[in-house]
């Protein structure tokens, strides 16, 4: 398969890349790790006019501790997370999801600002985030703004940046003391998408959750949040029926489609299956 | 030599990237060349226009079916068009069965004109009714190749002892429906090839295939010339498996040669498919539906089976009907069973062709034999080896062809192996890292089992057919021998075949290794050797070699400088099955082999892991045991993918996961923790040194062994492949384990 024509620009800097972006508008498209852009042009789902290479700007790949948050530049490549002591040792659901994303080779490319700007519900790093309640810097022709991670995914493969916006950074809280998160999937093949994955982060408070932000991974067409199976948990004593019914909510308030992956019952029950264990292993984490 | 685990000739060009797979083949000035698939699953062709198709500029012909001189090829039946089109003198070759059918092939000056000038091609079709279930076209509504009477165009019986008899001394009957899917080959390297006009003015094809002289002679048969005007040559071939036997882009390239020839340009043309284009473009390993009832004493002896087995052909013969001989028989499995009534239908659908695959209908057939008497084992109560040494044929005992097999019966051998082997603790060796590593389970939710089985598969082509092997062996030198030479056409598909072949030379003139050359698979230099598959080509080239050798010792004898001898060797001639009974001596010889496997499978997601793996394989004769190895992991991974993550789908008969993204082979981190593979060697009283086939035989018992073990964890028995999670999830809990929410 053969891709469409296009342009290709690789600028040196963000305001050389924001104004490429305004001059060509929707033609335009960021090329960041190519590792989903690449594919969708080779099956002609994607036909950019132009590429704005962003892989030679400086000072946008690092991983470092700031006012209570972990910034992760947007051009960081998953294999420097899995390398990262910060990550590693206390942002465990963000260590989870490295390590099961894709393959070593596509995580060698594969950018953290890419995967959240591709808004792919099959991506795993949208339920991370929405767990954690992170936040996203977006340049544009006006300067930076902030997204909250609530309101970034807006439908499939769509979001809140405005055509003339390059996402820069990620923010993710840094967790409190009895904060615990963990990131489970399972796959039909290892380096394949999920056919269900769960992203949790709770707080304990002697026995009691006292917060939780759920996230789930191909089981709806717009990255979700399991709220109903947060509300579960939260002021409760986190015993097997609580998990339980947290475990069905999310069942039921998740909105899967049949595919080569499954039937939507088995997505829907497996799901149950993926938040409950996730729980748990978030839960021991946090004391 | 013999024995000896010789480093393969092609190894070193494999790893480096030097060796030249089809695909890498240079040429100065080529052409290039893409084929345009119809997409239609079953469609009339009412008009077809190239006209702007022929404007794109650069684009140097378009070949269409009237430019084909016999429009037909097939490798047992004549029944397949090699372009669906108008105006051809082959009757219904305007009717497009499958969407792989070809409606044209366009040579350009490069492959994007190529391209432009195939997605410029106008056809107007006139829809027909897609038949896609094989039970609906066994009712003949729509007759899919119009020169036949029914769809239903092969039927093998067996009619064997008494079968009220059989059941009136059953106490315990197993009844049961088992449906088995396709699966793609996957090799690594789609189909790719060049040809051109040699020396020698031959219409020369190099490609990857699996028999050299078939493809001269289907690509002779469609160009309406000799045989000698045709040459065939195969570079490095990446992979094969029965995925290359059929032709794929073999006669189109020789078409495309010829006309060039006659349009007076001559330059080669090469032409290079996509992936999408060699899943949506090749045969399968056929979708089986079976239908069986076994039934067996107290004693554990067999008493009776019935079988009603339906094959889907797709839409064109392929090999179908000798796979569907295989399955037939395969069914009964190595066991003695005195009154069997079994029915085997091959039938035409839309779907994909079926065709050789790895095991060519046993995996099919032994699944069945296997499921059936590891169920029986359970509701006897008796342990299913004892069962099945209780049953396994022995020497000069009716088959289910009501002969005996072939003498160097060794089912017993390799069942008690592989059981002792099992039983011993692992070795300790360093196993990989678990696949899902996410995924800590519950421990609650894991269970573990034990399952075995056993297969049978014959070696060489049978039913009638005239099987042979030639080979050429030169002596070179004066007083000593210093070089040696053999010619053969055997394929090396990736298996080191063409090392093989040099160990039994050396042995059989008593050289090293180093003294012996190799002219390989080139129709212009060697004889025909028959195709790289039945588990026959070390089998049937060592017969060939040992005379071919013999012959040239004696001139050398006799001064003969250098010494060439040339040796057809042809086995003993086999049976076609008696129309009514099956009665029959339908196979050369067998190759046996048993598998045991422990499995851990999640119960509450539906994750299979397989733990470890026994092979006992009967190789008869080890002549290179790395390379045996080689084959007996590589087929426990292929068939693990069978088993549980590759899952084809088709919809109206239409591939939907025609890549790698979505069609899902098994990856390093998925595959079986650890294999053990126990060499045996029980010779074959017929093979050369007492080789016996052996490369197809460790895919075969794999599948049923994991059922088996599925059994043992949960309760739930799986008569349906592929075990995907989801599969496996929902029919545990449809199925009711207790402790299941
Ligand atoms: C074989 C394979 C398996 C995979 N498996 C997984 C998996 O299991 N889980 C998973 O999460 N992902 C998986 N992926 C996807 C992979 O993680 C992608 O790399 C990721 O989705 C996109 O990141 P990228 O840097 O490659 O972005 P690109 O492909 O370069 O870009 C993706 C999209 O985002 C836009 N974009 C990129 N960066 C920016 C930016 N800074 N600002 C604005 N827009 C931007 C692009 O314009 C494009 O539309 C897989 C990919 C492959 C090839």
């Amino acid at each position: 398969m053969i891709p469409g024509e296009f342009d290709y620009h690789s600028p040196q800097t963000l305001a050389e890349a924001i104004s490429l972006l305004v001059e060509h508008g929707d033609e335009a498209k960021i090329l960041a790790g190519g590792q989903s852009l690449i594919p969708a042009m080779r099956f002609r789902l994607a036909l950019p006019g132009t590429l704005i290479d962003i892989n030679r700007i400086d000072g946008l790949s690092y991983l470092r501790e700031e006012n209570g948050h972990l910034l992760i530049g947007a051009m960081t490549r998953e294999s420097a997370l899995e390398e990262s002591d910060i990550v590693q040792s206390k942002y465990h659901l963000l260590a989870d999801a490295a390590a099961v994303i894709a393959d070593p080779l596509v995580r060698n490319l594969a950018t953290v600002g890419g995967n959240i700007a591709h808004s792919d519900p099959a991506n795993d790093h949208p339920a991370v985030m929405l767990a954690y309640g992170a936040t996203v810097m977006a340049a544009g022709p006006n300067g930076t703004r902030r997204i909250a991670i609530d309101d970034f995914f807006t439908d499939l493969f769509e979001n809140s940046l405005e055509e003339n916006e390059i996402l820069t950074e990620i923010r993710i809280p840094t967790p409190a003391a009895g904060t615990g998160g963990a990131y489970l999937k399972l796959e039909r093949k290892v380096g394949d998408y999920a056919i269900s994955a769960a992203a949790v982060q709770l707080t304990m408070s002697g026995g009691t959750c006292t917060a939780a932000r759920i996230g789930l991974t191909n089981v709806s067409p717009v990255p979700m949040r399991a709220k109903n199976a947060e509300q579960a948990l939260v002021g409760q004593t986190l015993t097997d029926d609580v998990i339980e019914a947290a475990g069905q909510a999310a069942a039921a308030e998740c909105d899967p489609s049949q595919d080569l992956r499954g039937s939507v019952a088995y997505k829907r029950d497996l799901t149950r299956v993926m938040v409950k264990r996730t729980i748990r292993k978030a839960m021991e984490r946090a004391n | 030599m013999l024995g000896k685990s010789i480093f393969r000739d092609d190894a070193h060009g494999k790893v480096t990237g030097s060796a030249l797979y089809p695909g890498d083949i240079e040429k100065d000035h080529f052409l290039h060349a893409k084929l345009l698939f119809t997409g239609q699953p079953h469609a009339r062709m009412i008009r077809m226009d190239t006209a702007a198709a022929e404007a794109v500029p650069g684009v140097v012909c378009i070949l269409k079916a009237e430019d084909v001189p016999v429009n037909e090829h097939g490798l047992v039946m004549l029944d397949q068009p090699v372009m669906v089109g108008l105006n051809s003198k082959k009757p219904f070759s305007d009717v497009s069965r499958w969407e792989g059918d070809r409606a044209a092939m366009i040579v350009a000056e490069t492959e994007e004109a190529a391209a432009r000038a195939r997605d410029l091609i106008e056809i107007e079709w006139e829809q027909l009714p897609v038949v896609t279930s094989p039970v609906e076209a066994m009712r003949d509504e729509t007759i899919i190749h119009g020169e036949e009477p029914s769809n239903v165009y092969k039927h093998y019986r067996i009619r064997k002892g008494e079968m009220a008899a059989g059941w009136a001394a059953a106490d315990v009957i197993v009844e049961e429906t088992y449906q088995v899917p396709m699966q793609e080959h996957a090799y690594l390297q789609p189909e790719a090839g060049v040809s051109y006009i040699d020396e020698e003015g031959r219409v020369t094809v190099e490609v990857a295939g699996q028999w050299t002289h078939e493809d001269q002679t289907l690509i002779a048969h469609a160009l309406d010339i000799p045989k000698e005007q045709v040459r065939v040559i195969y570079p490095a071939i990446g992979g094969a498996f029965g995925g290359r036997e059929d032709m794929s882009v073999q006669i189109v390239l020789a078409l495309a040669s010829q006309r060039l020839r006659e349009m007076g340009i001559n330059r080669p043309v090469r032409i290079q498919w996509t992936r999408e284009e060699s899943v949506i473009g090749h045969h399968k390993r056929h979708a089986v539906t079976i239908h069986t009832r076994w039934g067996a004493a107290k004693t554990g002896e067999l008493t009776a089976i019935e079988v009603e087995m339906i094959l889907d052909a797709g839409s064109y013969n392929c090999t179908s009907n000798k796979v569907l001989g295989n399955a037939h028989l395969t069914v009964a499995g190595p066991y003695r069973i005195p009154n069997a009534h079994i029915d085997s239908y091959a039938v035409y659908t839309n779907n994909c062709p079926g065709g050789a695959f790895r095991g060519f209908g046993a995996p099919q057939g032994c699944f069945v034999a296997e499921s059936q008497m590891n169920k029986l084992a359970i509701a006897l109560g008796i342990d299913p080896v004892e069962l099945r040494l209780k049953n396994v044929l022995r020497e000069g005992e009716a088959s289910i062809t009501d002969t005996p097999l072939p003498a160097g019966i060794s089912i017993k051998t390799v069942i008690e192996q592989c059981a002792d082997k099992f039983e011993e603790p692992f070795s300790g060796a360093q196993v990989l890292p678990r696949s899902f590593q996410s995924l800590p389970a519950d421990p609650k939710a894991l269970r573990r089992g034990r399952g075995f089985a056993c297969a049978l598969k014959n070696i060489g082509f049978s039913f009638g057919f005239p099987e042979r092997s030639e080979a050429y062996v030169e002596l070179r030198g004066r007083g000593e021998i210093d070089r040696v030479v053999v010619r053969h056409a055997g394929a090396d598909v990736g298996q080191g075949a063409h090392t093989a072949f040099k160990q039994m030379v050396a042995e059989a003139v008593g050289v090293p290794y180093e003294k012996v050359e190799g002219v390989f698979s080139d129709t212009a230099y060697t004889g025909d050797s028959g195709s790289a598959s039945a588990s026959r080509l070390t089998w049937m080239t060592g017969n060939a070699i040992r005379g071919a050798v013999e012959k040239a010792l004696t001139l050398w004898k006799q001064e003969e400088r250098p010494a060439v001898g040339f040796f057809r060797y042809q086995p003993p001639p086999t049976e076609m099955l008696d129309d009514k009974t099956g009665k029959s001596n339908p196979n050369i010889t067998y190759g046996y082999v048993a598998e045991a496997v422990d499995v851990t499978v999640d119960i509450e997601t539906g994750h299979i892991t397989i733990d470890r793996v026994v092979c006992a394989n009967d190789v008869g004769r080890a002549v290179n045991p790395n390379l045996i190895e080689g084959q007996i992991e590589g087929a426990v991974v292929q068939a693990f993918g069978y088993a549980v993550t590759e899952n084809l789908q088709s919809k109206n008969g239409h591939i939907l996961n025609p890549r790698f993204s979505t069609y899902l082979i098994p990856g390093i981190r998925d595959v079986p923790q650890k294999v053990e593979s126990l060499i045996i060697e029980e010779p074959d009283p017929q093979g050369p040194w007492g080789v016996r086939g052996m490369a197809e035989m460790p895919f075969i018992p794999l599948a049923p062994a994991i059922t088996a073990a599925l059994y043992d964890a949960t309760g739930v028995w799986f008569n349906e492949l592929p075990l995907t999670p989801g599969n496996v999830r929902m029919r545990l809990k449809n199925t009711l384990v207790p402790d299941l929410t």
